[in-house]
């Protein structure tokens, strides 16, 4: 892994290198089922619910749990331990009530309204409107509600999680030397198929150099992000390159509403039609990446393959900028500061040169960046990026809606169409996935007319695996499901 | 002597003390903080606001320094923001792999930069000086990432002896040779670049020891080759010596911060740049304090050794 993992509480972490550790060891009422390759979105199963039924009104879920499942230390999982792990992650008033878990899986905790134990084995959630993108939402990078053993948050306390991640997944947790090494063992009590590895041994390894170093001489068997330029070598020399066309993962830019010359909207299709986007997913990616038009995430049921966007057209992007009257325009671009150099956006910079528009990249380091991001641009400011996605559909929404605008949201450019947050709220509500895919696409059309962000690429989450491993799936998703690998 | 200990300890206070506050008021330079780090971009003001509270980090600047120093003081190095570890859970361990690195690099610059420079000097001008000097001025030069990369593509990848990362098997037991098996090539490229150049140092002291009208004399009195040079040519040759070992000291730790990177050792260099892009500062004092106090102690360990060499310095 190309950097050491955040702490192993999933109520209280957000990072996706993370969840590749934490999805072996913990698991939720519904899960997503992370062994299809080809799905287009992960599907929906069940984890330690075996059925769940939506009242009509899309406001009760009544989940009927999984008899005979026990923790990794023993204690048996049922209605008593469920409400535990709920009041843990949100319900204020309980004595087992944890802040920080609280702020991280805020977005699946916001819609709930009641917690109720009907029996030992069955437990009622009442949220306060209906959202059929909810069970989905409690799946996605930023906080999620796994069931961790009670027993164990009762004997090393709220913190002592980190130390002692305690679930009932295929995995159990061995041994964590920060910075060095975690180590996770098969579950042989396991209630479904049971891993395949007697155990799996994550390691840190910051420089892309050391990683694939290590791959080849068989220190390490599994690389996550080997650096581009290295890639074609390593399989032609055996490696197993696996990728996903549908990762939930598009690498974006943000366009600042806020900023003068950015008003126009021919301006902002411009900068849309400047870009070869097809050049850096060939010429950088090395085919590790596929050029973005739109806004929804692949790895989602809404997303349309063959929605194109913004065609390639720096001719035209120069006519729509001189019949906008726009002459010598500089842009400020904030981006992060990459240590593989920032390519891609060197090649947005000599893109936009050559319709006449002079950007200045000012990098920063990735926490002053985040803050910067999460913060807003300031007027000055015309654009920033940043590589994201999820699951559901409705993370479209968290980039674009007008009350997302920060502080508080994330649409760090302040575009605010009504419009979309409208049919937004419409999509929430509809049961029907076919409808909810109808408007979800319907938002992606109205956001890429207002050309009110830059997509450029979709990450096809490249992984490298020695040839002794067979059964990886890499699925539609940040992280995977290791109980079906094996190592010859 | 005790005297002169004593002296050289006391300066060691202030020195720790200064230290500490430069790089906590840098670090409140920087931008970003550890809540929006923390939580992530879908966390409220709201949140963050109440964990930047929670964490102390809301309260002014002195206060924050000055609960910071008294713990410290009373030997507690306080809680991790990122990890929610002890502090001294995650600094201790990694430190004592960070002198297990300097201290092999150490041995091996010592008996490289030594062996070759004393032979270079004793034949100057010979083919093995203006060979070795010049293989020298090439090892100085070369950066540690770039070196290191090298002998791995060398010895890990094509020749297979060696292994290219971490600190022992991640799949066997360890034991120590398992260690020093890991150390070989790490240790390797953070000693060849002080190795060369206490080859030159050690070269051109020798030389100009030989030139000595004392060393003339003991040559005019016939004294043999061997004998010559071990008690007047050597002996005479080594307190500049020892204070160039002493600054190689200094730039073997920060090299071996730089080696550890590539080489995935688990020292304190990934620690500090981990912490640092984190914000959590209690890592980054402790860290930063106790590469200040290995630097500091490892000069006055110079101090004594020379003090001990020439009686003159004692007084100074």
């Amino acid at each position: 892994m190309p950097a050491e993992t955040d702490t192993l509480d999933p109520h209280a972490t957000g990072g996706w290198g993370t969840y590749q550790i934490t999805y072996q060891i913990f698991e939720g009422l519904v899960k997503e089922d992370l062994t299809k390759p080809n799905a287009a979105t992960p599907p929906i199963v069940p984890g330690l619910a075996t059925s769940w039924d939506i009242s009509d009104d899309g406001l009760v879920y009544t989940f009927h749990l999984r008899q005979g499942v026990k923790f990794h230390d023993g204690t048996p999982f049922d209605a008593a331990a469920v409400k535990f792990n709920f009041d843990r992650f949100w319900n204020e008033s309980s004595p087992d009530f944890y802040k920080k878990a609280k702020a991280f899986v805020i977005a699946y905790t916001k819609w709930i309204r009641s917690v109720d134990v009907i029996d030992p084995m069955t437990v009622k959630i009442t949220l306060t409107a209906p959202n059929y993108q909810w069970l989905r939402q409690g799946l996605q990078s930023y906080g999620q509600p796994l069931m961790v053993s009670p027993a164990s948050v009762k004997q090393f306390g709220n913190e002592g999680v980190a130390l002692h991640p305690v679930g009932t997944g295929p995995f159990r947790f061995v041994q964590r030397d920060q910075g060095v090494k975690t180590v996770i063992e098969r579950n042989d009590a396991y209630w479904g198929a049971k891993a395949k590895l007697d155990r799996v041994i994550f390691r840190p390894l910051q420089d892309p150099a050391t990683r694939v170093n290590a791959l080849e001489n068989d220190e390490v068997q599994m690389i996550t992000t080997p650096p581009w330029d290295e890639i074609e070598r390593l399989t032609g020399e055996g490696f197993v390159l696996s990728t996903n066309n549908n990762a939930p993962y598009i690498n974006y830019m943000h366009l600042n509403f806020k900023n003068p010359a950015l008003q126009d909207v021919r301006v902002r299709k411009a900068i849309n039609m400047a870009i070869d986007r097809a050049g850096i997913t060939k010429e950088i990616m090395h085919g590790t990446g596929r050029p973005e038009g739109g806004m929804l995430s692949p790895g989602t049921d809404a997303y349309d393959p063959q929605f194109k966007g913004s065609a390639y057209d720096p001719e035209g992007a120069k006519k729509l900028l001189a019949e906008a009257g726009v002459k010598d325009l500089k842009l400020v671009f904030e981006l992060p500061q990459y240590g593989t150099g920032e390519l891609v956006e060197t090649w947005i910079q000599r893109d936009l040169k050559k319709v006449g528009i002079d950007v200045e990249l000012r990098k920063y380091e990735w926490v002053t960046y985040l803050g910067k991001w999460a913060g807003g641009m300031s007027p000055d400011v015309a654009m920033n990026e940043i590589g994201w996605g999820m699951s559901t559909p409705a993370w479209i929404g968290v980039v674009s809606r007008c009350d997302s605008a920060p502080p508080g949201g994330i649409n760090s450019g302040y575009y605010c169409n009504p419009e979309v947050d409208k049919l937004l709220d419409q999509a929430i509500v509809t049961r029907d996935p076919a409808a909810a895919k109808d408007i979800y696409q319907k938002v992606n059309r109205i956001i890429t007319d207002d050309a009110a962000f830059v997509p450029i690429d979709d990450d096809l989450e490249p992984i490298l695996l020695s040839s002794k491993v067979k059964g990886f799936v890499n699925p539609p998703e940040d992280w995977f499901d290791l109980s079906t690998v094996s190592v010859e | 002597m005790g005297a002169f200990l004593a002296r050289r300890l006391a300066g060691v206070i202030p020195v720790i003390f200064g230290v500490s506050i430069v790089i906590f008021m840098l670090i409140q330079l920087a931008p970003g903080d550890a809540a929006t780090v923390l939580l992530g971009p879908q966390a409220s003001e709201a949140a963050k606001i109440e964990l930047r509270h929670t964490l102390g980090l809301d309260q002014p600047l002195v206060s924050q320094y000055v609960v910071w120093l008294a713990r410290t003081l009373s030997g507690n190095f306080g809680t991790s923001i990122a990890t929610q570890l002890p502090v001294a859970t995650l600094v201790v361990p990694r430190f004592l792999n960070t002198l297990i690195l300097t201290f092999g690099s150490l041995v091996l610059a010592v008996a490289i930069g030594y062996a070759i420079g004393l032979f270079a000097g004793l034949r100057s001008h010979s083919l093995f000086d203006r060979l070795s000097m010049s293989l020298a001025l090439l090892a100085g030069s070369a950066p540690p990432f770039w070196l290191g990369l090298i002998l791995v593509l060398l010895f890990a990848i094509q020749l297979r002896w060696l292994p290219v990362s971490g600190m022992q098997d991640m799949a066997g037991n360890g034991g120590w040779l398992d260690v020093l098996h890991h150390l070989v090539l790490p240790s390797v490229t953070t000693a060849l670049g002080p190795a060369a150049i206490m080859a030159r140092i050690v070269r051109s002291s020798v030389i100009e020891a030989l030139g000595r009208s004392h060393v003339r004399v003991a040559r005019a009195k016939g004294l043999s080759r061997a004998t010559l040079i071990r008690r007047h040519v050597i002996l005479n040759a080594l307190p500049p010596i020892v204070t160039i070992t002493g600054l190689q000291l200094g730039y073997l730790l920060g090299g071996a911060l730089l080696t550890e990177v590539v080489f995935a050792w688990p020292g304190l260099g990934a620690l500090l740049y981990d912490s640092i892009t984190a914000r959590d500062l209690p890592v980054i004092q402790a860290t930063t304090l106790l590469i200040a106090l290995a630097f500091v102690l490892a000069n006055i360990a110079v101090d004594l050794i020379n003090a001990a060499l020439d009686p003159r310095l004692r007084e100074a």
